[in-house]
C-alpha cells in the first residue's frame, strides 16, 4: 500500500546559529579555540585541546582542496580554508579538471551548504 | 575470560529486496524463531529484548521494539532499541552483553531489522542515509554517502599504494563468497573489467564497488554462562566487545582516511578477551564500500603489511584469517539494523562449525571478529567470539 509522509521542520541552529548565519551571507565563519587558538571550519564546540570556550571568527573564504570526488553524486572536495587548521567536505560548482582554489559562495536556499567555486586564475 | 557471554542462538533471514508483501514484523519473527529455536529455550525464559533499527523513518515505528515485543510474544520482557547508524546491530549486542554481565538479565535476545530496500524509493534512502553524517555540515551541503567514503578512501589508497586491482578485488571476492550462501542479496560473479565498466559514482567508487541496499533481519540469544543449557554447552562465546567514536567530520580528523575509532574499540574488545588481532582465524568486516574493507583491515590490527596480505590472499576462503566468508555488505547485503547482529550470528555460526557448507572452514576458527561502523567510521562497534566447551 502507497502511504506519503511529508514533514516540516522549523529548524533551529543552536550554537551554530553564527556559522550557519555566515554561510548563508556566503561568509566561513570558523571557531577559534579561546585555548589554544586553534581554529575549526567546520566549527567544533571542543576543541581538541579540550577547551570548550571559543571564539567566532570570519576566514577570507578562500579554500584549498586537498581531495575531490566526481561522479554521479557530484563533485565534492575535502578543502582547507584560508586561515582554518581543520579541513571540511565542500561541494564544487564548476571546478574545471585542474582547479584547485576555490572561494565560497551563498548557497541557493537555506540549508548551510558550503559550496565553492573556482577563483579566477592569476595571469 | 571470566567475562563471557554464551550465543546459544543465532539466526538470519535472507537479505534481499522482498517483493513479497512480507514485512520487517514477518523478517524479525522468522529469525527469532530460528534463534530461539537453536537456543532451546522457551520463550518465557527472555528476559530481554534488544532491537537494532537504523531509522524511525525505515519501520514507521518511533518504538518498534514495544511493537516487536509485542509480536514475539515476549511482553512482559524490557525491550529496548539501540541506535549508532550503521553499527546499531552491533552496538545491539553490545547492550545485550553489558545487561547479562551486569546481571541484569540472564537472557537476551537481540533482533536487528530494517526493511532498507522494499519501501522507500532509492532516492529517498539516499537523502535519509547523508543524515547519518552532521546534517548542518555534510547532509546540508548534499553529501552522499559514497562520496565521502570515497574522499576517505582516496588517502589510503595513496599512503598504501592501493590501485583500482585490490578494489575490484574485494568487491570479487565477497561477492563470490555470496555464491555460497543461500541468504545472500548479491551472489554473483564478477570480473574486474565488469566493475571498472560500471558507473562511477564517486570516484574513485563505481557501482560495483558499493554495498547494496537490503531488507532483512537476524537475530541471536545471549545467556549468561549460570544459564546455558547441557544441550547448548559448546555454544559460542562472546569474549570481548570494543566501542569508540572519532570526529564526525571527516575534515576534522588528524587523518581522514585512518579509522582512528575502529582501532581503539579493536583495542578495548581484545584487553577484554585477553587476546590479539593476530589471534582472529576469521573475520566478518564492515564493507560499505570495497575500501572500506581494506582500510577496516589496516585499522583492525588484522595485518602487520596489509598490501602483502591482500594481494597474497591471506583474507580469502582459505587464508589464514577468512573475510567476510557470508559475502559481507557487498555480497550478503545490508540492511542496516541487522547488520552487526548478522555478523556476530555468522562468527557464532563459524566457531561452532555450523556455517554454510563450502564456507565453513573444516576447522572452525578458535576466534572470529565482527566489525561494525556508522558514518564514515565515526562509531566503531567490534565484538570478538569465540568457542565454547567441547561438545
Amino acid at each position: 500500500m502507497k502511504h506519503t509522509l511529508t514533514l516540516d521542520y522549523d529548524l533551529a541552529a543552536g550554537w551554530l546559529r553564527p556559522f550557519v548565519e555566515g554561510l548563508a551571507e556566503g561568509v566561513a565563519r570558523a571557531r577559534r579555540c579561546d585555548g589554544c587558538g586553534r581554529v575549526s571550519f567546520v566549527p567544533l564546540r571542543v576543541c581538541d585541546c579540550g577547551k570548550a570556550h571559543g571564539s567566532w571568527i570570519d576566514l577570507p573564504g578562500t579554500a584549498t582542496v586537498s581531495r575531490r570526488t566526481t561522479g554521479a553524486d557530484g563533485d565534492f572536495g575535502l578543502v582547507t580554508f584560508a586561515g582554518a587548521d581543520t579541513k571540511t567536505v565542500a561541494r564544487l560548482d564548476g571546478f574545471g579538471p585542474g582547479d584547485r582554489q576555490g572561494a565560497i559562495v551563498r548557497p541557493p536556499s537555506a540549508l548551510p551548504a558550503i559550496i565553492l567555486r573556482p577563483e579566477p586564475k592569476v595571469a | 575470560m571470566d567475562k563471557m557471554v554464551a550465543v546459544l542462538g543465532a539466526a538470519l533471514t535472507t537479505f534481499n529486496r522482498r517483493k513479497d508483501g512480507s514485512s520487517f514484523r514477518d523478517w524479525a519473527a522468522e529469525a527469532t524463531d530460528a534463534a530461539i529455536a537453536m537456543a532451546g529455550l522457551e520463550r518465557a525464559e527472555i528476559e530481554m529484548l534488544v532491537v537494532a533499527s537504523e531509522s524511525d523513518f525505515f519501520t514507521l515505528q518511533l518504538n518498534p521494539a514495544s511493537v516487536l515485543a509485542n509480536d514475539l510474544g515476549l511482553s512482559g520482557a524490557a525491550a529496548f532499541r539501540v541506535e549508532g547508524g550503521g553499527a546499531s546491530g552491533q552496538l545491539a549486542v553490545h547492550a545485550g552483553v553489558q545487561a547479562i554481565l551486569s546481571g541484569t538479565a540472564a537472557r537476551v535476545l537481540v533482533v536487528g531489522v530494517d526493511p532498507s530496500a522494499s519501501q522507500l524509493p532509492a532516492a529517498a534512502m539516499k537523502e535519509l542515509y547523508s543524515y547519518s553524517f552532521d546534517f548542518w555540515h555534510e547532509g546540508a551541503t548534499g553529501v552522499s554517502a559514497t562520496a565521502l567514503y570515497a574522499l576517505s578512501v582516496q588517502g589510503a589508497m595513496e599512503r598504501l599504494g592501493l590501485t583500482d586491482d585490490d578494489l575490484a578485488a574485494v568487491t570479487i571476492g565477497n561477492r563470490d563468497n555470496a555464491r555460497l550462501n543461500p541468504n545472500a542479496h548479491l551472489p554473483r560473479q564478477h570480473t574486474a573489467e565488469e566493475i571498472a565498466a560500471s558507473p562511477m559514482i564517486a570516484s574513485p567508487y563505481r557501482r560495483l564497488h558499493c554495498s547494496p541496499l537490503s531488507d532483512g533481519a537476524a537475530a541471536l540469544v545471549l545467556a549468561a554462562e549460570a544459564s546455558v543449557p547441557a544441550a547448548r554447552r559448546s555454544a559460542a562465546r562472546i569474549r570481548g566487545i570494543g566501542a569508540a567514536t572519532d570526529r564526525v567530520h571527516l575534515g576534522a580528523r588528524t587523518a581522514p582516511d585512518h579509522f582512528a575509532a575502529k582501532t581503539t574499540a579493536m583495542g578495548r574488545a581484545c584487553t577484554m578477551a585477553d587476546v590479539t588481532p593476530e589471534q582472529l582465524e576469521a573475520a566478518e568486516v564492515y564493507d560499505a564500500y570495497a575500501g572500506a574493507q581494506i582500510q577496516a583491515l589496516e585499522a583492525l590490527g588484522l595485518s602487520s603489511d596489509i598490501v602483502v596480505d591482500l594481494r597474497g590472499d591471506a583474507f580469502g576462503r582459505g587464508g589464514r584469517c577468512p573475510v567476510n566468508l557470508s559475502g559481507g555488505l557487498m555480497g550478503q547485503g545490508a540492511p542496516v539494523g541487522a547488520i552487526g547482529v548478522a555478523q556476530t550470528a555468522t562468527c557464532a555460526l563459524l566457531v561452532e562449525g555450523r556455517y554454510h557448507d563450502g564456507l565453513q572452514p573444516a576447522t572452525p576458527p578458535a576466534l572470529a571478529l565482527a566489525d561494525t561502523h556508522g558514518g564514515v567510521c565515526t562509531t566503531a562497534a567490534v565484538t570478538i567470539v569465540g568457542q565454547g566447551a567441547a561438545a
